[in-house]
């Protein structure tokens, strides 16, 4: 309980408070006071009484104001309020659209990442098909290259073609890897398509090569008509072809070029043309040959490079038969000509060089060809000419012999003989020197001497026998001196010996009779073999003075020994001869001296003193005649 | 000179004689060239053949003088007989007159041969029998009186041919075995290896003296 002090107290507490309160000091109280002093301009008692109203109504004209003022402040509060309204609305609205946008997107993130992966897949399908199509397929250009332009009709070949083939062959090879992969159906189609290419291709290439294999000799061209070749190979029938055409070709340029040869000569006339001596057969057959020696390797060398790629068997065959069949065509117009020369009369002599010719050159061309037209012709040829020139010598060995002379009176060859054995020389001696001389020169040999001694004999069997005898050997002899030069000559040479061997027989016994004769010893002979009547010296024409005369006639036969030879002996042209049939006939009559010898010296035929009736022994009277 | 041809050990002579026209050249050419002849022109004076052939294991070589059976040419032909060791002496079985004149054939062969010539008498063309002129009796029967070989032949066909050289030197080869044959001799028609030119005709030979003494 506030006791009355305490009332007291609070009083005085607050009337201390108001005393206590230093009015200066309160700032709040200033200004009240200040703000007062603005109004309270008099003091009075209305004033006084007035003041509370006054303060009043100041009182509300201050919240007068502050409403107004406030009033203000609320529209702008309204005005910022609307607008954060619309802002508001805004954003939410916009916060829909996000939201919604958001949906949208999610959905097209899905689609887009099942499209990456799409992408991808496809991305990886591309390589894969890439890769296949690389390893498997043709690029375009080589397409272009295997299948040439279709537009043009002639499209250089390049070196890219058989790369491609090589690709196509590849790609054929690598389905194989394909098939044992399991990928039956996609090899099989690969297979066939690259088989179509490669077929395809193969035609073009064949085309190409058939068109342009003349040209193999062309640097530029040279290179791919033999690889289109190796590639062709493995199509025997295009090969075939290619080669077949080749070959007509070459065989028209051949004799094209043979023709030009013949009738136009070189570039401006040099060398002159062939035919420009077809007046010396010997320089014209040689041209032609020559010409032709000379083409045929050229051919085979050509032939040789466009399959120098190539190796299969039965190649080498084919060859020789492409070969053979270029040079067929100028087989004609060689044998045209030749046979003309072989038809013109000719000497021998230029006829067998014309054979030599023929000879040799066909032996050369047969080192280079193989069978063929070309060989065939050059043989025909061989043996015509063979044929015309032993012909023609003889013609030639005829017309010297058509008339049969009577031999000269020395009894040496007659001059047509002597003319004959003058050209069998000279045939001897050219064909000692060419290709198989034995052949010939035996051959010539026969044509000339068969007809001779003929001749010859028909010649002699108009002579005596003596005359006979000297006269064949003497043509004998001629023949055999001029045989025994050559070599191959020994069936003749041993015939003539022969033939000379019986006539030196002939002449031996002829001058032997005739020896005989005239030493008398006819008779002395014929009573030395009869040995039945009695000692010799008894019997008529054995008497010591006949023998003894006998004996004187043998001692001057001995010093003049050609006195009593036969005269034609000294006719004999061969000193053997002369010496043989001398030398035996007085063998002859050594014989019979002997034997006379040996009869007067054995006591039985009584002869007295023989040494003085034979006064040489026969071995001396053998030295005086030897 | 031992190989090739040369290889032989003796050289045989032999002349085919007979009259024109028998076909002794077609018989030669048979026998060398084993081959007929048909056409075959008339000799003139000799012709001549060789060929290898082989007796009792020798080599021998027959040098054949094939001589014209022209008159004419007797002269000629007669200088080939003296050195034969084989005289084939031929006559046409269809033409009488060449048998006829077998005799005087054979005279001049024994006149101027050696004795040791052996000769072979020939009845040529039997394979024309139906033309024969000659039997074979009577041919085989002369052949016997003269000591003549004998055997009938054709040229034409080769029958007989190649033995009838060869009977005629097997003979020829066994008169040298038998030693009747002096090879020394150059008209035995003989000769021992081949011939050497010239050395032959050096050789004496009285059994040709007395022949030509004799006539």
């Amino acid at each position: 309980m506030v006791s009355e002090p305490e009332k007291e107290h609070v009083l005085s507490k607050r009337l201390n408070k108001i005393l206590e309160s230093q009015i200066e000091n309160d700032d709040e109280t200033i200004e009240a006071l200040r703000e007062l002093s603005t109004f309270y301009t008099e003091n009075s008692l209305q004033a006084r009484r007035n003041l509370r109203s006054q303060i009043e109504k100041r009182s509300l004209d201050i919240n007068q104001s502050f409403l107004s003022a406030f009033k203000e402040v609320k529209d702008s509060f309204d005005f910022v309020y609307n607008d954060i309204a619309e802002m508001n609305k805004c954003i939410q609205d916009m916060t829909h659209r996000l939201h919604n946008a958001k949906s949208q997107t999610k959905q097209l993130l899905q689609k887009t990442s099942a499209l990456q992966k799409e992408k991808e897949q496809n991305l990886m399908k591309q390589k894969v098909s890439s890769a296949i199509i690389k390893t498997f397929q043709l690029s375009r250009e080589e397409i272009i290259a295997l299948h040439a332009d279709k537009n043009k009709s002639e499209t250089p070949l390049t070196f890219d073609t058989f790369k491609a083939l090589e690709h196509v062959q590849e790609i054929h090879n690598n389905c194989k890897i394909l098939m044992q992969a399991g990928l039956q159906t996609l090899a099989l189609d690969i297979m066939e398509q690259m088989t179509l290419h490669q077929e395809g291709a193969l035609e073009v290439l064949y085309k190409w090569t058939q068109s342009h294999c003349r040209n193999v000799d062309n640097p530029e061209l040279s290179d791919l008509i033999v690889h289109a070749m190796a590639k062709l190979q493995e199509r025997p029938v295009f090969f075939k072809y290619v080669i077949d055409e080749y070959c007509i070709c070459r065989r028209s340029f051949l004799v094209g070029e043979f023709i030009n040869a013949l009738t136009r000569g070189g570039p401006s006339g040099n060398p002159a043309p062939i035919e420009m001596k077809a007046h010396d057969a010997q320089i014209y057959v040689t041209d032609m040959l020559v010409w032709i020696n000379k083409a045929v390797p050229i051919e085979k060398q050509n032939l040789h490079v466009l399959v120098k790629l190539c190796s299969f068997e039965g190649l080498d065959d084919m060859l020789n038969k492409a070969l053979a069949n270029i040079c067929e065509d100028i087989c004609q117009p060689l044998k045209i000509r030749i046979d003309k020369i072989l038809n013109v009369p000719n000497s021998p002599s230029v006829l067998y060089a014309v054979l030599n010719m023929l000879r040799y050159y066909k032996k050369c061309i047969l080192k280079v060809i193989t069978g063929g037209q070309l060989a065939e012709t050059l043989k025909e040829l061989e043996e015509k000419s063979e044929l015309k020139f032993l012909n023609s010598l003889t013609d030639q060995v005829n017309s010297l012999l058509v008339r049969v002379e009577a031999p000269p009176r020395d009894l040496s060859p007659t001059s047509s003989i002597s003319n004959l054995l003058s050209i069998l020389r000279d045939m001897l001696s050219t064909a000692s020197m060419s290709e198989g001389r034995e052949v010939d020169m035996v051959k010539i040999a026969n044509t000339v001497l068969e007809p001779l001694l003929r001749a010859v004999n028909e010649q002699a069997s108009r002579l005596p026998p003596t005359d006979m005898a000297v006269y064949l050997l003497n043509c004998m002899y001629s023949m055999y001196t001029c045989l025994t030069m050559y070599e191959f000559m020994e069936g003749r040479l041993e015939r003539l010996q022969a033939q000379s061997d019986a006539q030196i027989d002939t002449l031996t016994s002829e001058q032997a009779s005739s020896l005989v004769a005239n030493l008398n010893l006819g008779p002395i002979y014929t009573i030395l073999q009869d040995h039945s009547q009695g000692p010799l010296s008894g019997i008529p024409g054995m008497e010591p003075s006949n023998l003894k005369s006998f004996l004187s006639k043998l001692d001057h036969l001995s010093t003049h020994p050609d006195s009593i030879l036969l005269p034609q002996i000294n006719l004999l042209l061969s000193s053997k001869h002369k010496k043989s049939v001398q030398k035996r006939s007085f063998d002859v009559l050594l014989a019979i001296y002997k034997q006379l010898y040996e009869a007067v010296h054995n006591p039985v035929n009584q002869y007295e003193a023989p040494d003085s009736i034979l006064s040489k022994t026969p071995e001396e009277l053998n030295a005086m005649f030897s | 000179m031992s190989t090739g041809p040369y290889n032989y050990s003796y050289i045989f002579k032999y002349i085919i004689i007979g009259d024109m026209g028998v076909g002794k050249s077609c018989l030669l050419h048979q026998f060398t060239e084993k081959k007929f002849m048909a056409d075959c022109p008339h000799t003139i004076g000799v012709e001549f053949g060789t060929r290898i052939i082989e007796v009792s294991g020798q080599k021998i070589k027959l040098q054949i003088w094939d001589t014209a059976g022209q008159e004419r040419f007797r002269a000629v032909t007669r200088s080939y007989y003296r050195g034969a060791a084989g005289a084939l002496m031929v006559y046409d079985i269809t033409r009488r007159s060449t048998y006829n004149h077998l005799s005087s054939w054979l005279t001049d062969t024994r006149n101027l041969t050696n004795p040791s010539t052996v000769i072979f008498l020939i009845g040529n063309k039997c394979d024309l029998e139906g033309q024969r002129d000659v039997t074979y009796e009577e041919a085989s029967k002369f052949a016997e009186e003269n000591g003549l070989l004998f055997v009938e032949a054709s040229a034409k066909t080769g029958d007989n041919v190649e033995e009838a050289f060869l009977e005629t030197a097997k003979k020829i080869y066994q008169s040298i075995q038998d030693g009747r044959l002096d090879l020394n001799a150059a008209e035995s028609g003989v000769q021992h290896k081949p011939s050497q030119p010239g050395r032959n005709n050096l050789s004496n030979d009285q059994q040709a003296n007395k022949d030509n003494c004799a006539c």
